[in-house]
């Protein structure tokens, strides 16, 4: 399958993406470094769509031909010492993996973030020891390796090792 | 009174000092001693508040905060309160994660007496929280002197995050620390 990253666009959801929703949502693959329980019904997704994806401060739709086939959420903090950080998550479809999408929209994601959010100086990303393909996403995307975090949370029920990745406002490239 | 369950005793002399130094519950009646570390600005200079400077405010921290605390310790020398120690707890997939926090008057500085504490917490808060997998603290990257706490205290370094916290309107650099269940031994 040949994959034309310039056909990549970010939009925010809706109700009407739940069969394509579920398809990456009911996905114990895609899933299987989220906190997310993977759905498994379209109620499911319409639901989590409803509840979760519309009210979310920000997150979009990762879309091929305005189909969805991803997510990609950032999650500012709340509380005064902590407002100015945001935390990164995101998942592509099965079928998708391997074209570099993942990365095309995290980089589309990541300036528009800060746009949208002024306050914000910190973008970071806990990327599981073992989720090499993650890692180089953040990687090729110019986040920070800063360290590996020891038995840091629990993922699914296992105690976990995890890489912490920080992209700052000030890593965006100057304006020409 | 059953006092002895909650109260980690050390003796050892410490360099040419010897120091009776132990932890205990902090109560509101401290308030004064604790008003010596909590109004010194040496003290609080890497701390996200300011020093304080009323009693009542002291009264209100040890009140509301301490008390109810999962994990507050005074650091007593000589049976006054000098300082205090901490371990904060998460819920849920974070329960395995405890965060330390301490501080102590500036007139105690460098006779080793915080490195000795922590040691008593690693002794004690593994036991005491057996759900308890890793211990962390967060230092700034400008207090070599705490960072050299943890160190002698056998936690590992595991990388500066940037921009960590915004302190007194500063964004500022933080050295993760951890100590594992795993790596502690008695």
């Amino acid at each position: 399958m040949e994959v034309d990253l310039s056909k990549i666009t970010l939009r925010p959801f809706k109700l009407e993406d739940a069969d394509d929703f579920l398809l990456f949502a009911g996905d114990d693959q895609v899933t299987n470094y989220l906190r997310w329980q993977t759905l498994s019904s379209k109620q499911e997704a319409l639901d989590h769509i409803k509840d979760v994806c519309i009210p979310h401060p920000w997150r979009r739709s990762i879309c091929i031909d305005n189909c969805s086939i991803g997510f990609i959420s950032i999650f500012p903090f709340s509380g005064e010492e902590d407002r100015f950080k945001a935390n990164v998550g995101y998942g592509v479809a099965v079928k998708y993996w391997g074209h570099g999408i993942a990365t095309k929209a995290l980089k589309m994601a990541v300036p528009q973030f800060f746009a949208d959010f002024p306050d914000v100086v910190r973008l970071e990303a806990f990327i599981d020891a073992q989720n090499l393909g993650s890692q180089r996403v953040v990687e090729k995307t110019g986040f920070q390796k800063e360290g590996m975090l020891r038995k840091y949370a629990y993922m699914k029920g296992k105690l976990r090792d995890m890489f912490i990745y920080s992209f700052l406002s000030t890593d965006l490239p100057a304006n020409p | 009174m059953e006092v002895t369950s909650v109260v980690q005793l050390d003796q050892t002399k410490a360099k040419d000092e010897c120091l009776n130094l132990y932890l205990r519950p902090l109560q509101v009646s401290d308030v004064d001693d604790f008003m010596v570390w909590a109004s010194d600005e040496k003290v609080t200079r890497f701390c996200t508040w300011e020093p304080y400077t009323n009693k009542e405010d002291g009264l209100n921290y040890i009140k509301n905060t301490v008390v109810p605390h999962p994990w507050f310790r005074a650091i007593c020398v000589d049976d006054r309160p000098v300082g205090a120690i901490s371990v904060s707890a998460n819920s849920g997939n974070d329960k395995c994660r405890g965060e330390l926090g301490y501080v102590l008057a500036s007139k105690y500085w460098g006779k080793g007496i915080v490195t000795r504490a922590v040691k008593m917490v690693v002794d004690t808060i593994f036991v005491e929280w057996p759900h308890l997998e890793r211990l962390e603290a967060l230092v700034d990257v400008e207090n070599v002197g705490s960072q050299r706490v943890l160190e002698k205290a056998g936690f590992q370094r595991e990388g500066v995050l940037r921009k960590y916290f915004i302190v007194k309107g500063r964004s500022r650099d933080m050295v993760m620390f951890s100590l594992l269940s795993t790596d502690y031994q008695s």
